[in-house]
């Protein structure tokens, strides 16, 4: 199968849906013709459709994500990008108080499908305003979607989700997988919501990562094979919806789960996981539940430093071995 | 936990104590246990100094009513707390309560174990500090299935209760060696004819007999002392439908024949009807124990603790015999006596069990 | 400007609906049949009659917390209003959302935010979803003085300027923000002056005269249906009542009061109509028992409706 960058994925998607559907536009600050994204996700995007529909719009994202809102609830399609996952706090007001409860408060009389894009995550030294991974902020919001791809694949495919869902989506994207290639068809697909994927199948043990810890993951996996430990990889792939039963099948089959996600401890991600198992698996764990994450302090700046906080294949070899026993 | 050490002592002999009370810190395998007064009154006999080693159910003291009296030798040697005074502090029930609180076993490791009504403190965990992991349950399903099923499980409960744990306190504290001897009951079987007495009122009186002259079996062992009784009470087996009971005929020594046949014919009576009172139960020196009449000629009874020796009676058999260069028959029976090693020596045994051989060869003498 | 009589007669009508829906609710309020609070309008019905009678069905408005008159004037049922204020299955949002929540989708009323400032930028992004459609119609934004020191007016208002939305954004002085004056927060007179920073136009009118309030709005909004970009309105008024619930407002001088009471603009307007012989008082009087009528009935339609089921409380969080 052809094999394209994860960048190139997404913006295979966000042109397709671009013809496909004339309500669909992209706004955000520099996506446009000068810069093309800062991660040139939307390179050559308005060359193609102009500038009306993949907008560059001033620093202001609170506007950005109420512009998009706004624009949404009469009838179109906004993409909106926030430069860096961090800047959301800015337009915190905009996502959590009107997107995501415009529909419910309004009684359903609003449609509100927006995509919000994001690029999140730490290792590339631009310190604690711009290596942060939020996605749990927005999971404790209800009224918001929340897509996490991994791999070229998924990245195209759940942002053809994204955006002909008609709930508002927080897409997020991580920095360190913009150049990774994967296996993407040329043919048309779209990925359901709440449906996660089995990276890998193994029986010793789950292993449950979002976003760039997916292959973290796996390589922590190959490395444990040669120990004989046999590691089952669960990417959720869409945190709301979540595929619960994903998750306590595979530990049903294993008995044992290291949730390794690229967000903050304590109240992060993976203690949301480990409630749904310990809530609805608690039977079939045979090893308490182990969280591979980062510690609770913003993200430093100084390589040591940064490398210190992400959980990588040795923290998540580490915790596996302390569960298989 | 399999024993424990007494590693103090929060009372001394003769205080008052309350139920509930810490009494004494015992040190298992793994941590420190406070053993409760198990109940209010006096402390009269602490049996577990500290810094001795007690095995688990083993007693660690006495505590009685207050005007509640104990033969002195027996308090001393009181086997198990039901029998022995009011009650007795026992470490066994606290720890097996902290066990029953704390298994640490896996929720799939509990799923699983239900799943097979498996009891889960029969299982040594694998796991990070001893908890019990899917797979340790999982190998000992395995195991179950080439085991015998059980048909019908029977809690272990009252005269079966004490008798498991009277026979184990006796395995496990002495070392037991048995002997047997061949005696001719011809003359003692004409006797029976004519006296009107059974072979076990015989048996008790020629044990009573032989136990005056060789005291060293009427004995008990405590830590480092031999203890003689100065009370000759024989103990005589009885099967009931209850279990195995042992009434007393209490200084048997004293009494004569007769006398012995009609006691021991009473206590067997109310002990078919289970109408023994404890006097009738305890305080017995020295136990006989007969199962010729199943057919069995010979076997190894364990000590009555805290009894020194116990004598097993075979069944009485017809057997050809040579007396004086002629091939007779007489009447056999095979006595086994088993006694501890600690106290006496073989021989001393020996010469215990030729006494009573004599004494019942030559009947006579019985009704002296 | 010439408005025929007809039009003027159906916005004291509107005008009068307010202020009698507003006097029912409060009344409710009193008798404690209103969960939770309530922000009146009453007072600042020129505002929104004024500007919504330059509107057509299919043009758009946002609003605020205290939004009752936004939304009768944009053509909301008073029944339905009244149903959602006292939490009931009828109401507009199916008792979801409530006073400060108020939306008529069907009339083009976007919403009530309880967010100050929260709907400016909704309000231009609504105007980007008309340019991009390319239709005709406006936006009208309405929002407090209290709400221009938001960053969303900044934002969004430069916003609906750099890609000349058609949006017109009314601002309601109405002097107090809870009970901060004015004067304290802002070292500007007038809102409107704000404009100058967005480069687009800035008016200033008696938000108490419907009249005026309707011809600086038929201008702006004329302005953004021609493709010509927003207009920072502003529209002084007061409110009667106090901030919310009981709010005596003793932070307003008893002076002030009683000079804007005497401005009070539904009492204003039926003196010019009659004076102008739009009206006859009989016939003013006949509209008002009308109006009335029309709010006690509303208020019985909404009494008599039956709260939402708990469960319903599960839905409607996503499509």
């Amino acid at each position: 199968m052809r094999r394209i960058t994860y960048r190139d994925a997404l913006r295979e998607a966000l042109r397709e849906e671009m013809l496909r559907d004339k309500t669909v536009f992209l706004l955000g600050e520099d996506v446009g013709r000068y810069w093309n994204g800062a991660f040139k996700v939307t390179k050559g995007l308005a060359e193609e459709f102009g500038d009306e529909r993949v907008r560059d719009t001033p620093i202001s994202e609170s506007a950005i994500i109420g512009v998009a809102a706004g624009a949404a609830i009469t009838g179109m399609r906004p993409i909106a990008e926030i430069m860096f996952g961090d800047l959301s706090a800015l337009a915190m007001d905009q996502i959590a108080n009107q997107v995501a409860k415009m529909r419910y408060m309004f009684g359903g009389q609003a449609k509100v499908p927006v995509v919000i894009r994001m690029p999140f995550g730490a290792g590339v030294n631009i310190a604690s305003h711009h290596s942060q991974s939020l996605e749990a902020w927005f999971m404790h919001v209800p009224g918001l979607k929340i897509a996490m791809p991994s791999t070229p694949y998924d990245a195209k495919g759940l942002l053809k989700t994204a955006i002909r869902d008609d709930d508002p989506v927080m897409f997020f994207e991580h920095k360190l997988l913009y150049p990774v290639e994967g296996e993407v068809p040329e043919e048309e697909y779209t990925i359901p919501f709440g449906v996660a994927d089995i990276k890998r199948e193994g029986k010793d043990v789950t292993i449950v990562a979002t976003l760039y810890m997916v292959h973290k993951a796996l390589s922590a996996a190959e490395m444990l094979t040669k120990e004989g430990i046999d590691v089952e990889v669960v990417d959720p792939r869409t945190l709301v919806p979540l595929d619960k039963q994903a998750i306590v099948d595979s530990v049903k089959k294993t008995g044992r789960i290291a949730i390794v996600t690229e967000n903050c401890k304590t109240a992060g991600v993976s203690a949301e996981i480990a409630a749904v198992v310990a809530e609805e698996a608690l039977d079939y764990l045979d090893a308490p539940i182990k969280r591979v994450a980062e510690p609770d302090t913003p993200i430093p700046f100084s390589p040591p430093l940064e490398q210190f906080v992400i959980p990588n294949e040795k923290s998540i070899v580490k915790a596996v071995k302390e569960i298989v026993y | 936990m399999k024993e424990g050490t007494v590693v103090q002592w929060f009372k001394k002999e003769g205080d008052m104590v309350e139920k509930g009370e810490p009494l004494v810190e015992v040190l298992s395998e793994k941590a420190t246990y406070e053993v409760e007064a198990p109940a209010s009154g006096v402390l009269r006999k602490i049996l577990a100094e500290e810094g001795t080693d007690v095995p688990v159910a083993g007693t660690l003291a006495i505590i009685t009513a207050l005007d509640e009296e104990l033969p002195e030798i027996e308090v001393a040697v009181a086997p198990p707390a039901v029998e022995a005074g009011k009650a007795v502090a026992v470490p066994e029930r606290k720890v097996e309560e902290r066990v029953e609180r704390r298994i640490i076993a896996s929720p799939a490791a509990k799923r699983l174990a239900g799943e097979h009504g498996i009891d889960l403190t029969q299982i040594r965990g694998s796991g990070p500090g001893g908890r019990i992991v899917e797979e340790d349950v999982r190998r000992l399903i395995e195991e179950l299935k080439i085991m015998p099923r059980v048909r019908e499980v029977i809690p272990l409960t009252g005269i079966r209760k004490t008798a498991a744990e009277r026979v184990s306190l006796s395995a496990r504290t002495a070392p037991q060696s048995t002997i047997t001897m061949e005696v001719d009951m011809s003359n003692a079987a004409e006797l029976r004819g004519r006296v009107n007495v059974s072979y076990t009122d015989m048996l008790v009186k020629a044990v009573a007999k032989a136990l005056t002259e060789h005291p060293i079996i009427n004995s008990t062992l405590e830590k480092e002392q031999i203890k003689i009784f100065a009370n000759v009470n024989i103990g005589v087996a009885v099967a009931t439908e209850m279990g195995l009971i042992v009434p007393v005929v209490r200084n048997a020594n004293e009494k004569s024949l007769t006398k012995i046949s009609s006691t021991l014919k009473g206590l067997v009576e109310k002990a078919k009807q289970s109408r023994l009172t404890k006097e009738e139960l305890t305080g017995g020196t020295f136990t006989i124990t007969n199962l010729g009449m199943y057919g069995v000629d010979v076997f190894t009874p364990i000590i009555n603790p805290p009894q020194t020796a116990i004598l097993g009676v075979g069944r009485v058999a017809e057997k050809p015999m040579v007396v004086e260069e002629q091939m007779v028959v007489r009447s056999i029976i095979q006595l086994s006596l088993t006694f501890d090693h600690r106290v006496v020596d073989g021989a001393q045994a020996a010469e215990f069990l030729q006494k009573v051989k004599q004494n019942l060869e030559s009947p006579e003498t019985l009704l002296a | 400007m010439k408005l025929k009589k007809e039009k003027m007669i159906e916005m004291y009508r509107k005008m009068l609906e307010i202020r009698h829906f507003e006097e029912k609710a409060f009344e409710l309020y009193g008798q404690n049949l209103v969960p939770g609070t309530l922000h009146l309008y009453a007072g600042q019905e020129a505002v929104a009659v004024g500007v919504c009678s330059n509107l057509r069905r299919d043009d758009y408005i946002t609003s605020t917390h205290r939004g009752h008159g936004h939304c009768i004037a944009k053509g909301a049922q008073l029944e339905r209003t009244m149903a959602e204020i006292l939490g009931k299955k009828t109401g507009y949002c199916k008792g979801k959302g409530g006073s400060m929540h108020i939306a008529d989708f069907s009339v083009g009323m976007l919403g009530a935010t309880a967010v100050v400032g929260a709907g400016i930028p909704i309000a231009s992004g609504a105007g980007l979803s008309i340019k991009l459609r390319g239709t005709d119609q406006v936006v009208a934004c309405f929002f407090g003085e209290g709400a221009s020191n938001q960053g969303t007016f900044h934002e969004g208002i430069n916003m609906a300027a750099i890609w000349t939305l058609p949006v017109v954004f009314v601002c309601e002085n109405n002097l107090y923000a809870m009970g901060t004056r004015q004067s304290r927060v802002m070292l500007i007179e007038n809102v409107a002056d704000r404009a100058v920073a967005y480069g687009i136009p800035g008016v200033s009118v008696d938000g108490n005269d419907v009249l005026a309030v309707c011809e600086a709005a038929r201008e702006a909004i004329k302005r953004a249906r021609e493709g010509k970009g927003p207009t920072l309105m502003e529209c002084k008024t007061y409110r009667h009542k106090g901030h919310s619930r009981f709010d005596p407002a003793t932070y307003r001088p008893k002076e002030e009061v009683e000079e804007w009471l005497k401005k009070d603009p539904v009492l204003r307007f039926k003196a010019k109509l009659v004076e102008t012989e739009v009206l006859t008082e009989k016939e003013a009087d006949k509209i008002e028992q009308d109006v009335i009528a029309a709010a006690e009935k509303a208020t019985k339609f909404a009494m008599d409706s039956p709260y939402p089921e708990p469960e319903e409380a599960l839905e409607e969080v996503y499509a």
